[in-house]
Order: structure tokens, then sequence, then C-alpha cells
């Protein structure tokens, strides 16, 4: 019961970080494709695609974590988008890239690269406790009940 | 509602292009697919030639490539040198007159660069940037 309560209140404050960091930049969807563009990985255009995409789907499976709706999907999909975003910035930090992550805005804009990868880990860390206990929780309700 | 996951991620996938979608066609203006430069702030080979003696043209490209060739009467301000050759643009400009900055083509980021720094650090009104550069230039001359 403790358990899970404790667990619940990681839902609420994983999707609070993700709803927060995707109402950020989708306010500002320009200033986004600047920083995707900065990464200098992908081509400008698939950039302002990701500037109008990436925002709503954090903001969706942030929401997604909070109502325990398609929750597994919403957390496979956070978990890939961070991995990315992690191997992205440590690909950037090698090739000598002076780059603003753009996660929350103007807000993040002055986080040193340690502060990044620290965050980064963190949520990832929090993910993967999320998506095993998640699985822990769909193998116990699959276990057939014993009957006497 | 039981979902397999790879569903629920499609579904959360689609949900969110729908208000993406909305978003691109409503800051349609305010962003250009094509380039970084917003449209506001480009200007074509052609128009770019329709102001004649009331534009100076910036050479954003490194020296090497400025001194192999450039357009006639630009002046060459890179962000290499760019403490050396800003006083002597600063010098041929003048209050009214438009600059046209460009570098070697369309994909490249050295134009966009300099014209940044033109509007910040210098304070300059109405710097554009070449649609194309260099390389639509050499077509138009053509």
């Amino acid at each position: 019961m403790v358990k899970s309560f404790i667990w619940r209140i990681v839902d609420f404050i994983l999707a609070a970080v993700f709803i927060y960091a995707g109402v950020l930049k989708a306010l500002d969807p320009v200033q986004l494709a600047h920083d995707v563009d900065h990464y200098k990985i992908l081509p400008w255009t698939i950039g302002v695609g990701l500037a109008f995409y990436l925002p709503w789907l954090e903001i969706f499976c942030g929401l997604a974590l909070i109502f325990r709706l398609f929750y597994r999907g919403a957390l496979s999909i956070l978990t890939v988008l961070v991995m990315i975003f992690l191997v992205a910035t440590i690909a950037a930090k090698v090739r000598g890239l002076d780059i603003t992550c753009g996660c929350f805005g103007h807000a993040s804009q002055n986080w040193s690269f340690p502060t990044h990868l620290a965050l980064d880990l963190a949520i990832l860390a929090a993910l993967a406790a999320l998506c095993y206990c998640s699985m822990a929780r769909a193998r116990a309700n699959a276990w057939p009940t014993r009957t006497p | 509602m039981k979902f397999s996951l790879a569903r629920q991620a499609l579904i959360l996938a689609a949900l969110s292009l729908l208000p993406g979608v909305g978003q691109a066609i409503y800051f349609r203006d305010k962003i250009s697919w094509r380039s970084p430069i917003p449209p506001s702030e480009m200007v074509s080979v052609n128009q770019a030639r329709e102001w004649a003696d009331s534009a100076i043209w910036i050479d954003a490209r490194p020296d090497e490539d400025f001194a192999r060739n450039h357009v006639s009467g630009a002046i060459s301000l890179n962000e290499d040198r760019w403490n050396e050759l800003l006083p002597q643009f600063l010098a041929a400009w003048s209050p009214g007159k438009k600059v046209v900055v460009y570098c070697s083509a369309q994909s490249c980021d050295l134009a966009r660069e300099v014209a940044e720094r033109l509007r910040k650090e210098a304070q300059l009104p109405d710097v554009f940037v070449l649609d194309g550069g260099w390389e639509a230039w050499l077509k138009q001359k053509r």
C-alpha cells in the first residue's frame, strides 16, 4: 500500500516535469527549432517538425502518467525520448558544440553540462523504476489465483 | 481498456500529432521550414539587386573564399576576424543603408550568424540574409 503510494508520487513528479517542459516548449516552438538545430544532427526541416511535435508528445505522455491511461505506452515513449536526448547531448559535448538543450525553455539556458546530465539520468532512473514496477504489477495481475 | 504497449505508444504518438499540426499552421509565418532564417529576414537575389546602392553587401565566408571571388563591392566580415573586420565595415556603412549578408549556400549558417551579430552587437536595423547565398548569386548571374 505504502509502496504503491510512493510509486504514484513518482508518477506525478515525472508527469509534472514532462508537462512543465512540454508546455514551456510548446509556447515557443521557434526557439525550440533553433535549439534542436544547435545539435547539428538533423536537417532544419526535421528539427522544425520535431519542435512542433515533441512538446505535445511530452504533454500527452505526462497526462497519461497522471491518469494511468496508456500508461505503459507513455512510459516507453518517455524512456526512449530521454535516452535519445542523453545520447544527443553527450554527442554534442564530444563534438565541442556549445548547446542550450531547450529542455525547459529559457529556464534551462544557463545549465551546465553536468546539470543536464544529472537531471536526465535521474529522470531515466525514475522511468526505468516505473517500467519495472508496471511490469511487476502486470505479472502479479496475470498470476492465476489459487483455489483451495 | 487493454491495449498492447506498442498500440498504446502509437495512440499517444498519433494524438500528439493533432495539436502539433495545428500549431505548425498557426506559426507558419513565424518560422520557415526551409531555413532557420525567418522569411522577413531573407532577401532574394533579385530584390537585393534592385536595392543597388542603397544596400551594402557582406561576405560572411572565410577569407580564402572571399579572396577567390565575391559579389562586386562586397565587404568581407566573418566571425574568424570579427573584431578586426567590423570597424572596416562600419566605416563603409551609413544610416538608412540596408545590409545584405551572404555565405556559400542555403545550408550554411555563417550569414545567419553574422546577420544576428550585426543586429545584436552593432545594433544595425535592416540586416538581411541572401536567400541561397553565393550559389544563388552565381546562378542568377549566368
